[in-house]
């Protein structure tokens, strides 16, 4: 049974720096990392295959030559083998782009796969879309943000438990399907010294775009629908004010007073128990 | 050159120095100056000094001298003796010093090196050597740091500073003055190794200049210090052997000794640094790894063999007993995530980690000899944990970090019940040979007497903390006793009673273990040499 894992390379960073003339993120000596969805998302895969010594996992990248590092990495975890898709005509690729590329990668060399796990999003862009994105061109039914899965009715259905913002849902779909995952409770692998060793012996295959048979205008910046037009970090919370030590009246009474020296309209009538 | 001639620092008015007088107001605004990691109180002391510089710091040394009130001298308060923890007198704190001055090239050690004053912190000094900025200098008006604030800024390769105690947020002056050592002392060495100068501010409120390779002692041991004024200070090298392990006991003495080595891990007894030169190290890429055991036998085994490869190169050599991995367990049965790594395997029985350089994108790394090495110990690379990427290196780092935290954690559970209760912990090193006779002694005697104990630490360089956590105050009694035989064992094998925490006040007892009253009255002649009324860090090393 073949598992198809794609995972994406990233920055590693806590705070977003952007250069402010260009427009972009700011990437000089920022160490580059696989993305940690993505690793969670492996991570579910090397469990399915611990309950199923069966499973064949592939980790498959688009991505620069140096993304060939978040490959190595995904074998360290555990991956059999790995496939980069690399050519500078896929530079630009817009996420459309991505999933368009990566569901032909799919197509050529993995034809007999059954189950698709991604990351729900990568932590550089955070759009969250190619996994979908994916789902929707290959025609899969896809179960997004899971945090457990497991592999049920002989290897047919997967059941996945899924966050949803009240709690959790438990889904299943037959499979070929496309799960996408969140973190969850996993505690990240440490994979040994050996695993690393050995997974500098396997191979990595690199892909180009003639070998994808994928017209020049259906991949990287031509072959996407959208660009960006700006980037910016979200403006930071400033930390709220805390009544302490009031009876609810007053403490009630204080947030009415400071809202209106605001500018923000209270209802005149509300009415405060004391 | 064994003669120096120290200088007057620009004048100024002792009564503008920054202070605070009167204990009541000393304790009220600044209450963590009354003690430092080791939890140690003294006596009221009624002056806190807050000098900006050398002439601050000299106005307020000749004004104490004059009114003969002793000074103890505070940097990032994270000793663990007692060092800065005043008896009495005055409490100088350089807090205020804490500018970097310098980064510059030295081309004929073909290094580079940085100059920081003492409070600058030693965390902030890796993360200005590895991102190459350095604000305190690019405000600068000074033609040359600038330009090699501008060089530097170019160079391609990361740099970074050896020294690696785990307290990174110690300063640069504390560090140099207690010799701080850490992990990777395995292979960098101590503090002392990196650093290429000091400024140091004797009694007489003059400065010395010590640049590295420049003042040796004479033929027969003699330092000569002459102040501005002409007046001369003869100081006699003591002529004991220091022991062949790590060591912070004690003042350093060598045949034809640099002077800079007499003040480093001196413990502040002869003058107060205000400034340090250090050298940097070319970065190289790492591979951190925790090899696991199947008993506390075979990881020291396997030390042993690991050290004697020449093949390899290892930055550090840590352990953690078999009862260190069952507290790590009970700490992952509680919160996994706090401990942050997977479950420690069923078979591990102790651990022992170290870290590789490791290219991650090299083709076909060659680790045979660290493979042929650990196997001839028995022990194999399959039964590990690895990770080479910067977070990866932090989370094994926390880990290796996360027991004395959880004994810290114990100990506070029981001082609830016994508030006298605290834990014992060993700082003895002994050379290469004996580590496994001073392992049979901790495990022989510490089992036999029911006690609850992990140890953990530097075992490559035959350092291992031998933490107790006693569960009662008779079983503290019994403790103490027990490791000051551990002590006098540790120096009967040639060892050090202090291989990194310093003497400080709380262990000045311990020095009579590794040194005879001779020795001992040697080491008194050069601290009264340099500090004739005693009146420099009272109470440390020589108890008052």
């Amino acid at each position: 049974m073949e598992i198809v894992v794609a995972v994406k390379q990233v920055p590693e960073i806590s705070e977003v720096k952007i250069n402010r003339e260009t427009g972009t993120l700011i990437r000089e000596g920022v160490a580059s990392i696989l993305n940690p969805f993505c690793e969670y998302a492996l991570d579910h895969a090397v469990r399915l295959k611990a309950a199923n010594p069966e499973i064949r996992i592939t980790a498959l990248s688009m991505g620069p030559p140096q993304a060939r590092a978040a490959l190595l990495r995904a074998l360290e975890l555990g991956a059999d083998r790995a496939i980069l898709v690399c050519d500078r005509k896929f530079a630009g690729a817009d996420t459309w782009a991505t999933a368009l590329t990566l569901s032909e990668a799919i197509h050529q060399f993995v034809p007999g796969y059954k189950l698709i796990l991604v990351g729900k999003q990568a932590i550089d862009g955070d759009t969250a879309q190619v996994g979908p994105e994916l789902a929707e061109m290959l025609s899969l039914p896809q179960i997004s943000y899971g945090i457990e899965a497991e592999l049920t009715a002989g290897l047919k259905r997967i059941r996945v438990k899924r966050e949803i913002e009240s709690g959790y849902q438990i889904m299943e779909a037959r499979l070929p399907a496309l799960v996408s995952f969140s973190k969850g409770e996993v505690i990240r692998r440490a994979p040994s010294f050996k695993e690393i060793l050995g997974a500098r012996a396997k191979q990595i295959k690199v892909a180009d775009a003639s070998e994808l048979g994928l017209a020049e205008k259906e991949v990287g910046l031509s072959g996407s629908h959208t660009h960006v037009v700006k980037i910016f970090p979200p403006s930071q919370k400033v930390h709220g004010r805390m009544l302490t030590g009031l009876e609810a009246g007053e403490a009630g009474r204080e947030i009415c007073l400071f809202l209106k020296d605001r500018g923000i309209p209270t209802d005149s009538d509300m009415r405060y128990r004391t | 050159m064994h003669e120096i001639t120290s200088s007057l620092p620009p004048a100024c008015d002792f009564n503008e120095v920054r202070r605070v007088e009167g204990f009541d107001r000393i304790r009220e605004q600044y209450p963590d100056f009354l003690s430092d990691e080791s939890k140690l109180t003294m006596g009221p002391f009624d002056l806190l000094f807050f000098p900006a510089n050398e002439s601050e710091l000299s106005a307020v040394v000749k004004e104490m001298v004059r009114r003969n009130i002793p000074i103890t001298v505070a940097g990032a308060r994270t000793g663990l003796v007692g060092g800065c923890v005043p008896p009495e007198g005055a409490l100088v704190s350089l807090a205020q010093m804490s500018k970097v001055l310098a980064v510059y090239h030295a081309p004929y050690a073909r290094e580079w090196r940085i100059r920081a004053e003492a409070a600058v912190r030693l965390a902030d000094i890796d993360k200005m050597a590895e991102s190459k900025r350095f604000p305190d200098l690019e405000k600068s008006q000074d033609p040359f740091v600038i330009e090699q604030l501008r060089l530097y800024g170019g160079e391609q390769q990361r740099y970074f500073y050896p020294p690696d105690p785990t307290e990174m947020s110690a300063s640069i002056g504390g560090s140099v003055a207690t010799n701080a050592s850490g992990a990777r002392t395995f292979r960098f060495g101590p503090t002392r190794d990196w650093v290429r100068g000091i400024r140091v501010m004797t009694m007489t409120g003059e400065v010395l200049d010590i640049p590295r390779g420049k003042y040796f002692s004479s033929p027969s041991g003699w330092f000569t210090v002459y102040d501005g004024k002409g007046s001369c200070y003869p100081v006699r090298i003591p002529d004991y052997q220091m022991p062949r392990t790590k060591n912070t006991a004690g003042f350093y003495a060598s045949p034809h000794m640099d002077l800079v080595d007499l003040f480093i891990g001196s413990e502040g007894s002869f003058g107060i640094i205000t400034s340090v030169d250090i050298a940097l190290l070319a970065w190289q890429p790492k591979c951190s790894i925790i090899l696991f055991t199947e008993s506390d036998e075979r990881a020291l085994h396997l030390v042993e063999t690991l050290r004697s490869d020449k093949r390899l190169k290892l930055d550090f050599l840590e352990f953690y007993s078999s009862s260190a991995m069952d507290l790590l367990r009970d700490m992952q049965a509680g919160d996994p995530r706090h401990v942050g790594m997977p479950a420690i395997p069923e078979s591990a029985g102790a651990a022992v980690f170290f870290d590789v350089g490791f290219d991650p994108l090299e083709e076909k790394p060659d680790f045979r000899a660290l493979e042929e090495s650990t196997a001839s110990a028995g022990v194999y690379l399959a039964d590990s944990w690895a990770g080479y990427e910067p977070r990866e290196l932090a989370r094994f780092k926390a880990f290796r970090h996360l027991l004395p935290e959880k004994i810290t954690q114990v100990l506070s559970e029981r001082k609830k019940t016994y508030p006298g209760l605290h834990r014992l912990s060993s700082d003895l090193a002994v050379p290469d040979e004996h580590l496994f006779d001073m392992w049979r002694l901790y495990r022989t005697q510490l089992d036999q007497a029911g006690f609850e104990w992990v140890a953990f630490g530097h075992v490559g360089n035959n350092h291992l903390h031998v933490s107790t956590m006693p569960r009662n105050m008779e079983e503290l009694e019994r403790g103490l006793r027990l490791y000051a035989q551990f002590a006098q064992k540790a120096a009967a094998y040639g060892g050090a009673v202090s291989a990194e925490h310093g003497v400080g006040k709380i262990k000045s007892k311990f020095l009579a273990k590794m040194y005879s009253a001779d020795e001992i009255n040697q080491m008194h002649a050069v601290k009264t040499a340099l500090d004739p009324d005693m009146l420099l860090n009272p109470g440390n090393i020589f108890a008052a």
